[in-house]
């Protein structure tokens, strides 16, 4: 496994710095600032928060596809902005800066360079989601 | 840092309620756990809409919101809820993106009180939620405290005021002047009325423009503080008394750039104030100036007579007879009777209320004219204060008006009364320099109007000096004396020296002036000068009876006590009535009363004082002849009056055994007085031997510091207790002596 350190935030820390590896699809030390907020795991956050992103990443990738589909900026923009802060909770930091990219070229109007930050953005989903799946079996 | 957790504590003991909006279920869930781990309260929204919904009956202490919403955004919630009432002042807080400037700017137009970039640094979050419910507090705090010095300066009728001075090219050219809500209520105006320096100035009555504006030039040409009291007369037509206090401001340059300060309505308490002042210088009856400010009116009177050299006059009134008015038909109607008399005095003269201090001030030659006043100095005494004459016919003048306001009857107790004035007056300089004197001499000069036959006036002048003006202050005190119970009678006892006993007392007048007691000699021969021995010896015969009543009860006295009276008593017509009337109202019987009137004054009018002794002999009051022996009378008349004994004079007796002619005088009287069948007595005994001698002449009731001085009443009392009824003194042994070895010459008069 690769975060097997996850529940000893500190040693977490010192691991990604020590490693980084392109495999590591979420961020150590932002999950590690997530574990924070729940030290105990009382309240079983991690486990809350995978399950809303991952349900919130499928219905923000329905919505952008239909928005590709309508060429509809505003959706699109909407879409990425969403999935930009959400992403960088869980550490998806690859993820959340494809959709910063994806945000600003279309705030900017830089539309010719859109289709292909969005290709990427969802080829990242795919593997952002196996990640949290993974992560999911193991907490 | 420890400073967040530290104003945490000081600033939110609970937790605070935070609404969170945000469209993202996840960032919502993160933000809210985060936050709620660090003592937060937080209710979730997932769209602007449904936190609108949730604030219409709901309010947090703070809510944080998305900026990036599908729907109603961020903007448009906050818009949204800055148009609602109660939220105008909700602290909120905008989360947008670290790089999205335009969000940023966009937040404050909307109203958002703070803006926070996203992030996961949740603590950050927390302190900047801190810090703006703190920054929201303390704002609240200073409306509330705003507000309440609003009410405060509404209650106390107060408001602020800031005056911007003219630049060059002002539209305003009185210069700006901003009048807070408070201050424009003060002037009578609603919360909104602009209003112009000019309109203020305006609403000061002119007479108190000129001054204030003075006043205003002054303060700002040396940019001091102002501080002043105003009239003001409200659009409404209340006049309202606004005190105005301000002080300069400077710009960076150390130029005054205007005042800012308050206005206070004080009418209330001016007139607390007035109210005060007039309780302590106006007569709570006739609500005229009372002594005190009479003497404050007359110094300032001087001061200012001096200074431009020209005279004041005094006029002291005393009402005649008042005392008979008061007695007669009470105190209420004497009261009733004043008031009367005060308001027809205001009359004669240009009678001011009130002394405008400012106005003496001022360098007007004619302020000195608000001084004239008449004032009451107490009971019947009045007295009018003319700052300017020109001479003694003005003061006259003045007087005469007083004279003839009185003419008309007063009705007062149901009743027409006649009451008159003797009128007084003292002239500045020339009859005293200050206020004391001119007093005196005014006082002197209506006693001799008193004197005169009163309801008349008289200017002081060296004649009425050259009756001398001790005799003259003497005379207005005695005048004085009686109602003042200043008047009180000593007793000398009357002794037979063959029992030892004492067989009578004479009463002495004596006049307990302040610590002094002033002898008879001193008084009495003024009195009869004056006629004021008539009212004294109408007393003497009052307390006499008193007396006579007393002593009936302490001791058991059944003699009797001899009072002097002048022949002028002697020839009223009412003398027999008023004994009459003094031994009833005190029930005792007529001859405890006895009186004296010496040969000389006997003598003086016989046929004038015959009738009375007739009727005092019938009512059964004897008669004694005083200082026998002196008044060449001729004896013949002696046998056709109805007296009852004979004093033989102090004179005789102080020369018995020294000049063979006393001794002879003596024999004559005591044999006269034993063929007319009279009583004899001697006073003036002083010595064992004058007792020895005259007990051998066949005199033997005597009266005379040997025995006792004249003394007080209680004292008499004590010295009959103490040596006659012990039998000790050196005369009582004499008196036993003689009984054991009469002397032959007194056998004759032994009954």
């Amino acid at each position: 496994m690769t975060l097997p350190l996850l529940p000893r935030p500190a040693q977490a820390t010192d691991a990604s710095a020590a490693e980084p590896q392109d495999t590591a699809v979420l961020d150590p030390a932002a999950l590690a600032n997530l574990a924070q907020l729940d030290p105990t795991g009382a309240n079983r956050l991690m486990h809350r928060v995978l399950t809303t992103y991952r349900s919130s990443m499928a219905r923000l990738l329905a919505q952008l596809a239909q928005a590709r589909v309508q060429s509809d900026a505003a959706t699109m923009r909407l879409v990425a902005h969403t999935l930009k802060s959400s992403s960088a909770s869980v550490g998806a930091l690859a993820l959340s800066a494809l959709c910063s990219d994806a945000e600003r070229a279309l705030r900017d109007g830089r539309l010719e360079e859109v289709p292909g930050l969005l290709d990427q953005l969802v080829a990242e989903t795919a593997r952002v989601d196996a990640a949290v799946l993974q992560l999911l079996a193991d907490t | 840092m420890t400073l967040p957790n530290s104003l945490d504590a000081d600033d939110s003991p609970e937790r605070p309620k935070v609404l969170l909006v945000d469209d993202d279920d996840l960032a919502l869930m993160l933000t809210a756990e985060a936050l709620r781990g660090r003592g937060f309260e937080i209710t979730e929204a997932g769209s602007g809409e449904q936190a609108l919904a949730m604030l219409s009956d709901w309010t947090p202490d703070i809510i944080v919101l998305d900026a990036m919403m599908p729907g109603l955004d961020g903007f448009d919630t906050c818009h949204a809820l800055r148009e609602s009432p109660g939220f105008e002042n909700m602290p909120v807080l905008m989360l947008t993106g670290l790089d999205d400037e335009a969000s940023i700017n966009r937040a404050y137009q909307v109203g958002a009180t703070d803006f926070f970039v996203k992030s996961t640094q949740w603590s950050l979050l927390a302190g900047r939620l801190r810090h703006v419910l703190r920054s929201a507090r303390t704002r609240q705090e200073l409306e509330r405290s705003k507000s309440k010095l609003a009410r405060a300066q509404d209650l106390a009728r107060m408001g602020s005021f800031d005056w911007r001075r003219p630049s060059g090219a002002s539209l305003h050219p009185t210069g700006g002047l901003t009048l807070a809500p408070e201050a424009l209520r003060v002037f009578g105006y609603a919360p909104l009325d602009r209003v112009s320096l000019r309109r203020l100035v305006r609403m000061v009555p002119l007479p108190e423009r000129r001054g204030m504006t003075r006043v205003l030039a002054e303060v700002q040409g040396q940019n001091t503080v102002l501080a002043i009291d105003v009239p003001v007369s409200l659009p409404d037509g209340r006049m309202r008394i606004v005190h105005i206090e301000a002080e300069p401001e400077f710009n960076e340059h150390g130029h005054c750039a205007g005042y800012t300060g308050i206005v206070q309505d004080v009418t209330d308490r001016r007139i607390a104030e007035d109210r005060i002042r007039h309780l302590a210088n106006f007569d709570a009856l006739t609500g005229l100036p009372n002594r005190r400010q009479l003497i404050w009116r007359t110094e300032r009177a001087l001061d200012h007579a001096r200074r431009l050299g020209h005279q004041a006059a005094l006029l002291l009134i005393d009402l005649d007879r008042f005392k008979v008015i008061n007695d007669t038909l009470g105190h209420a109607a004497g009261d009733e009777l004043l008031v009367e008399v005060a308001a027809r005095l205001r009359g004669c003269v240009r009678h001011s209320d009130q002394v405008m201090d400012g106005a003496l001030d001022a360098a007007s030659a004619r302020s000195h004219r608000t001084l004239e006043a008449v004032g009451r100095l107490g009971g019947d005494e009045f007295v009018a204060l003319l700052p300017e004459v020109a001479d003694e016919t003005d003061a006259e003048r003045v007087s005469g008006r007083i004279l003839d306001v009185m003419r008309e009857p007063v009705f007062v107790g149901g009743q027409e009364c006649f009451v008159t004035a003797s009128v007084g007056i003292a002239l500045f300089p020339r009859d005293g320099t200050s206020v004391a004197d001119l007093m005196r001499n005014s006082d002197v000069a209506m006693y001799s109007v008193k004197n005169a036959g009163r309801n008349d006036s008289a200017v002081y002048s060296p004649m009425l000096a050259g009756r001398g003006r001790e005799k003259l202050e003497l005379e207005s005190a005695l005048h004085k004396a009686i109602e003042r119970k200043e008047l009180v009678l000593h007793y000398q006892p009357k002794i037979d020296v063959r029992s030892a006993r004492m067989v009578g007392v004479e009463a002495l007048m004596r006049w307990q002036r302040g610590n002094s007691l002033v002898p008879p000699g001193d008084f009495i021969p003024l009195a009869e000068e004056t006629g004021l021995i008539v009212p004294l010896s109408e007393w003497a015969l009052r307390e006499a009876a008193r007396q006579a009543k007393l002593w009936q009860r302490s001791i058991g006295f059944t003699d009797s006590i001899a009072v002097n009276l002048p022949n002028r008593m002697f020839e009223r017509s009412d003398l027999v009535e008023h004994i009459h009337q003094c031994v009833t109202t005190y029930n005792v019987s007529h001859r405890c009363i006895q009186l004296e009137i010496t040969e000389t004054d006997l003598m003086k009018d016989l046929q004038k004082v015959i009738p009375s002794l007739h009727r005092l002999n019938e009512i059964g009051v004897e008669v004694s002849i005083d200082d026998f022996g002196t008044g060449y009378s001729s004896l013949a008349y002696l046998t056709t009056l109805p007296i009852a004994e004979l004093k033989i004079d102090r004179g005789f007796v102080r020369d018995l055994g020294i000049t063979p002619q006393s001794g002879a005088v003596v024999t004559a009287i005591i044999a006269l007085s034993r063929s007319l069948g009279l009583r004899v007595i001697a006073e003036g005994v002083e010595t064992l031997r004058q007792q020895e001698e005259l007990h051998r002449l066949g005199c033997s009731v005597m009266q005379g510091f040997l025995f006792s001085k004249p003394i007080p009443p209680e004292e008499l009392e004590r010295w009959l207790q103490q040596t006659v009824l012990p039998r000790k003194a050196p005369w009582i042994v004499q008196a036993g002596a003689d009984r054991i070895d009469p002397p032959r010459n007194s056998g004759g008069r032994r009954p």
